[in-house]
């Protein structure tokens, strides 16, 4: 199904990574190795994970995800998390999901803009 | 009882996981839960679905509507014949695990629902039921 695939878009020097609604957990695993294949590919500085549709956002997933952002950050990338939908960061609060220092913004456009202002040295994090 | 509101998936794969929380969202949404109350149980149904998958690679998730006074609520039980929970309160404590989760399925669900039983005996199996009431 189209829908339940992970898209990987390349945009400059940076990665789109766009995440289905429901992904099942063979998928949440292959987004690791994608993201971390595309980001060596392409020699991105970075990449907005874009969960914006993403309805349920459970331990595993988050583990995941979680991973994914101390592999890039190993390899000289900077992840930005978008698009989180209210009731998923209040579940995902209360079931005691931490992200720690993983950057977050509201949506893709704004992650785009954190992405490419610290690139060109603007703003520092 | 409309046939929606009660039913059962057999978990015997990973896919069920989805399957899983497909059949609680439409039951949720059904029975007139809001979008973050859905989101509470879904994600629970996922947390639990995936327990049963990794410690009992078999089971039966049940779904029901239920109905106290004029209260209603969505009923979910998660029954397996596994390995079963050695020390229960352990298995509560927030970063205790003994697979390889996070040790936030068992007391997250808690929190994210309005009761939780758990039954368990080791070699036998465990049951798991957790209930979210409809705020009125």
């Amino acid at each position: 199904m189209a829908s339940e695939r992970i898209s990987v878009i390349k945009l400059h020097e940076l990665l789109l990574v766009t995440v289905p609604p429901d992904p099942g957990d063979e998928l949440i695993s292959s987004l690791q190795e994608q993201v971390l294949e595309a980001m060596a590919r392409h020699d991105a500085k970075g990449l907005v994970l874009d969960i914006s549709t993403v309805q349920t956002l459970d331990s595993f997933f988050a583990r995941t995800v979680a991973e994914t952002v101390q592999m890039v950050a190993l390899m000289g990338g900077r992840t930005v998390l978008a698009g989180m939908r209210a009731n998923v960061a209040v579940t995902a609060t209360q079931l005691g999901l931490t992200i720690g220092k993983t950057l977050t913004a509201l949506n893709v456009d704004q992650a785009l803009d954190m992405l490419n202002a610290m690139s060109s040295g603007a703003c520092r994090v | 009882m409309n046939e929606l509101y009660q039913g059962e998936i057999r978990i015997t794969s990973e896919n069920e996981i989805v399957i899983a929380r497909k059949v609680v969202r439409d039951a949720a949404t059904a029975l007139g839960f809001g979008i973050t109350d859905v989101t509470r149980i879904v994600t629970t149904a996922s947390e639990l679905t995936r327990n049963i998958y990794h410690y009992a690679k078999s089971g039966v998730v049940y779904w029901r509507e239920v109905n106290h006074g004029t209260d209603t609520g969505l009923e979910l039980t998660f029954e397996d014949q596994g390995p079963g929970i050695p020390d229960i309160d352990k298995a509560m404590e927030v970063g205790f695990s003994t697979g390889k989760g996070m040790g936030l399925g068992l007391p997250g669900s808690k929190r994210l629902m309005d009761e939780m039983t758990i039954e368990s005996k080791v070699g036998i199996g465990t049951t798991v039921i957790v209930r979210k009431w409809l705020k009125k």
